[in-house]
């Protein structure tokens, strides 16, 4: 079973994409800000991350800077962000996402990306 | 949407906006009371913006739209736009009102009721209360963040308009120019602004196919909002870009154009598949291609793990081949290059997606899409990739070392066997080729110099957000972005040019209630400056805000014990300022998320020394801090002072040299368990180089009874460096220390000299500590 972390600060975003992603067979694991998805990342590798931007003590651009520094296997990135101020499609994938989605993340869109970078058929 | 019981996120989105909607309101309340709480203003955008964000899973237009406005309104006041006020509580408490009405609707009938009105009067209200330059900030959507949506919409809808594409291309009077893809999308309010989006889109000239889809997908008829445009015009057209932009020419920002291609072979899935290639292509778009960073491995292992997800899930696992080679050669080396080459390879033929935006001062601007040389502007631009340059480097410095070989040879052809006359033609030839090969220095230098800006035009985004997040007000000034230095000295320059600002923001700058009591204005002011003076380039870092506190300093470097009773009663304010320089000494009392993650100051000036540079750091307390780093242009050839001391030869950095002074033996004073001069006026601490080096030798005089004393400034102090003779100035390539020697920080490194010999070059800055 493919294991995607969810990291974002807002407990219904997370139930929301984990519902997604779980519904179509992934398994999740959740954090709710950058240092905690660190130490997710660093105890046990992932498939896929589906990372916020803001979040509060590490965003998700830090957090992507410092995972992309690790010396480990690596996983695509999906960066979600309500569009606007601090939705900078550019600055995400210089931070070492791998694409850039704008929130809210239709259901079908979101699973559409998930399986896209995961190679799986359509 | 469906009942409540059986939808848990729903349940959750409830019970988190409840949550959300209290800290509002005793945000708001204590923000009644003290408007310039930073910490506060923050705190509220940030649960403003996850209960909009959470707000949008859900299908509820109108509590949306209300969330909406009320994030601009909390956006525009954070960003300093405008001033929070009592009239604006008001109406943020009332929206949030609205919205938890909304949510005991839902609570009761799993919807929320009919709040139209009530959702457009408060939206009104809160968009009254932000400023017209700050309008519509929130939705703006440049062309370059809707880009990747946009290839994709339009690799999508070219498979729809393929004939008519392919007709375009063939039609002579279209030759020379690739026809062009055309997507409007007026804003949501044109019709109120006296707009006629579809009288707009059916002027476009040239037009060869057209289709009108919808921006978004249709609400419900019962939340469909009649006056809100949603439309998407697309169309294919042979006229002239030049044409299609004076067409667009009042709404240039709901237009994207792009040069369509024919289109490539077709496949089982042309969406899915046209889909998959723009997210590979995305991969190439934020890899710089020689970044030498640290998480360029890890950043070209992550996308080697997207390309070859997106090619397997289309069955194309068969351009995955020759994949794997070039990541493994862009790991060995580092650098993205060989993974970018790979990128532009393989999606030529995918959809066009437009040029990334390139910042005018950037020399290296990315050629236009497009198969035609005919395109390339007149002054041509070569790239080049860095390893060729270094290569072409290496030999110009083995050829420096080859040139120095022939003044020794003039000088054997004299001594050694008699022939003045070929000497002196040795030196002749020796002149010329050393011209030469100065140029070629010179020249392979001008290649390799990349202008200041190339590192700080990340700042200004930088300092915003981070500002924004301590809910600081600060102006950045950006002076001499086009000093120019060698392109390894400005790469390795970004870590510690980062680390620096932050500092400064985080510690150095006060809230702007704290810097308007202390009766300055109450935006700080943070200065990035660099020049060039002489062959060093000067960068330095200044912010107006409270400085450093040299009690303070003193009281924590003897806590952690770097320093004892003794050398604190000597220092004075300025020197106990440096002591943050010291390792394992970080004045952060909290650990923060900008700054104080382990890395210090100790690790900028480390940076800098490895770049044989110097950090200066100058403090007034209450006024500010000013940081200035020296660097040399360009770490390919170093000029080095050869010394004679104890019956060998060694190389002393010129940089560091001040002057060359002979000294009489009588005006050596002991003072203190020192020895010292007085040279112009000033005690200069004298240090003999044998006893630094060990060695027994005492130091030589010459027949005066003077001693050579050469005068260097080693962190802001003249120190004369005694030694037995001088013997020249000479560029050398100087090549570091490796294996057994490296961990010698005594020396800088060692040069190769013409004669075969090699000179070792001190590290002043080790050996005087």
């Amino acid at each position: 079973m493919k294991q995607i972390l969810i990291v974002d600060d807002a407990a219904t975003v997370r139930m929301y994409h984990r519902a997604i992603v779980e519904g179509a067979g992934y398994g999740v694991t959740e954090a709710v800000n950058g240092v905690e998805a660190l130490e997710r990342a660093l105890d046990a590798a992932f498939d896929l991350y589906i990372v916020d931007v803001n979040m509060p003590q590490m965003d998700g651009y830090a957090f992507l800077r410092a995972l992309r520094g690790q010396d480990m296997p690596q996983a695509p990135a999906i960066m979600v962000s309500t569009e606007g101020e601090d939705g900078d499609r550019r600055q995400a994938l210089a931070a070492g996402a791998n694409l850039y989605l704008v929130k809210p993340a239709r259901p079908e869109g979101l699973l559409r990306h998930v399986r896209l970078l995961l190679g799986e058929p359509a | 949407m469906t009942t409540l019981a059986s939808n848990p996120v729903l349940q959750q989105f409830l019970q988190e906006s409840r949550e959300g909607l209290e800290g509002i309101a005793a945000s708001l309340l204590a923000l009644e009371r003290a408007p310039d709480d930073g910490a506060r203003m923050d705190e509220l955008f940030r649960v403003v913006h996850t209960l909009k964000g959470n707000c949008g899973l859900f299908d509820f237009p109108d509590m949306f739209r209300v969330i909406h406005a009320a994030e601009d309104l909390m956006s525009a006041v954070r960003a300093g736009q405008i001033a929070f006020g009592g009239g604006m509580a008001d109406a943020l408490l009332d929206a949030m009102d609205f919205v938890a009405q909304q949510m005991d609707d839902i609570d009761v009938a799993g919807r929320p009721g009919n709040g139209h009105t009530a959702a457009a009067a408060l939206t009104a209200r809160l968009r009254a209360l932000v400023p017209a330059a700050a309008a519509g900030a929130g939705d703006m959507r440049t062309p370059v963040e809707a880009a990747a949506p946009q290839s994709a919409r339009m690799a999508a809808a070219l498979t729809l308009a393929e004939p008519a594409v392919r007709a375009a291309c063939a039609d002579p009077a279209a030759a020379g120019a690739a026809p062009l893809w055309v997507e409007y999308a007026p804003e949501p309010e044109c019709f109120f602004k006296g707009e006629d989006p579809l009288y707009q889109a059916l002027q476009l000239p040239g037009v060869v196919w057209r289709r009108v889809t919808t921006a978004d997908a249709w609400p419900a008829a019962a939340q469909l909002d009649p006056y809100r445009c949603n439309l998407l015009f697309q169309a294919v057209t042979t006229a002239p870009r030049a044409a299609v932009e004076e067409h667009f020419r009042y709404v240039p920002e709901q237009v994207w154009i792009a040069p369509v291609e024919p289109p490539a072979a077709p496949c089982a899935d042309p969406e899915r598949a046209a889909e998959a290639f723009a997210i590979v292509r995305a991969q190439g778009e934020a890899l710089a291609p020689d970044d030498g960073a640290p998480w360029v491995p890890g950043r070209v292992l992550a996308a080697l793990a997207t390309i070859r997800g997106c090619l397997r899930a289309i069955g194309r696992a068969d351009l995955l081949d020759d994949l794997e080679v070039c990541v493994a050669a862009a790991l060995e080396d580092a650098a993205a290059t060989p993974l970018l080459a790979w990128i532009e390879r393989h999606t030529q033929g995918a959809a066009a997606a437009p040029p990334p935006p390139v910042p005018v001062a950037q020399p290296e601007a990315e050629p236009k899409f497009g198969r035609r040389a005919d395109d390339q502007p007149a002054g041509r631009i070569l790239k080049v990739e860095q390893a060729k340059v270094d290569r072409l480097m290496n030999l110009i410095g083995e050829m420096v070392v080859a040139r120095n070989g022939l003044p020794y040879l003039a000088g054997r052809a004299e001594n050694q066997y008699g022939a003045r006359e070929l000497a002196r033609e040795i030196k002749a030839q020796h002149a010329v080729i050393n011209r030469i090969v100065d140029e070629m220095q010179d020249a392979i230098m001008q290649v390799r110099m990349t202008p200041m800006s190339f590192v700080f035009q990340r700042f200004p985004r930088l300092v915003r957000d981070i500002a924004r997040r301590l809910g600081k007000e600060v102006e950045l000034v950006l002076e001499g972005e086009t000093t120019e230095a060698d392109k390894n000295v400005i790469e390795a320059l970004a870590d510690p040019l980062v680390h620096i600002v932050r500092n400064a923001l985080d510690h150095g700058m006060e809230q702007p209630d704290e810097r308007r009591a202390a009766g300055k204005p109450a935006a700080g002011r943070l200065v990035l400056a660099a020049r060039q003076e002489a062959d060093r380039v000067v960068i330095e870092v200044a912010d107006d805000g409270r400085g450093i506190d040299p009690a303070r300093i003193r009281q924590k470097a003897h806590a952690k014990g770097l320093v004892d009773e003794a050398q604190l009663g000597r220092m004075s304010d300025q020197e106990a300022v440096n002591l943050v320089f010291l390792p394992g000494f970080s004045t952060a009392e909290a650990v923060s998320d900008l700054s104080g993650r382990g890395v210090g100051m100790d690790a900028v000036r480390s940076a800098v020394d490895g770049l044989n540079g110097t950090v200066q750091l100058t403090s007034v307390a209450g006024r500010g801090t000013r940081l200035q780093l020296t660097l040399p242009l360009s770490m390919a050839v170093s000029s080095v002072m050869i010394v004679e001391s104890g019956g060998a030869r060694y190389g002393v950095p010129m940089d560091l040299v001040v002057e060359t002074v002979r000294v009489p033996a009588g005006a050596v004073h002991a003072i203190g368990q020192r020895e010292a001069a007085v040279l112009r006026g000033r005690i200069v601490p004298l240090r003999g180089l044998n006893e630094l080096l060990l060695l027994p030798d005492t130091q030589r005089r010459n027949d005066a009874d003077e001693l050579a004393v050469l005068v260097l400034r080693v962190q802001g102090q003249n120190l004369g460096l005694v030694i037995d003779d001088f013997c020249g100035v000479m560029e050398v390539i100087l090549k570091p220390m490796a294996g057994i020697l490296g961990s010698l920080a005594t020396y800088a490194g060692s040069a190769l000299l013409g004669d075969g010999s090699v000179l070792m070059v001190i590290n002043p800055k080790e050996l005087l500590q």
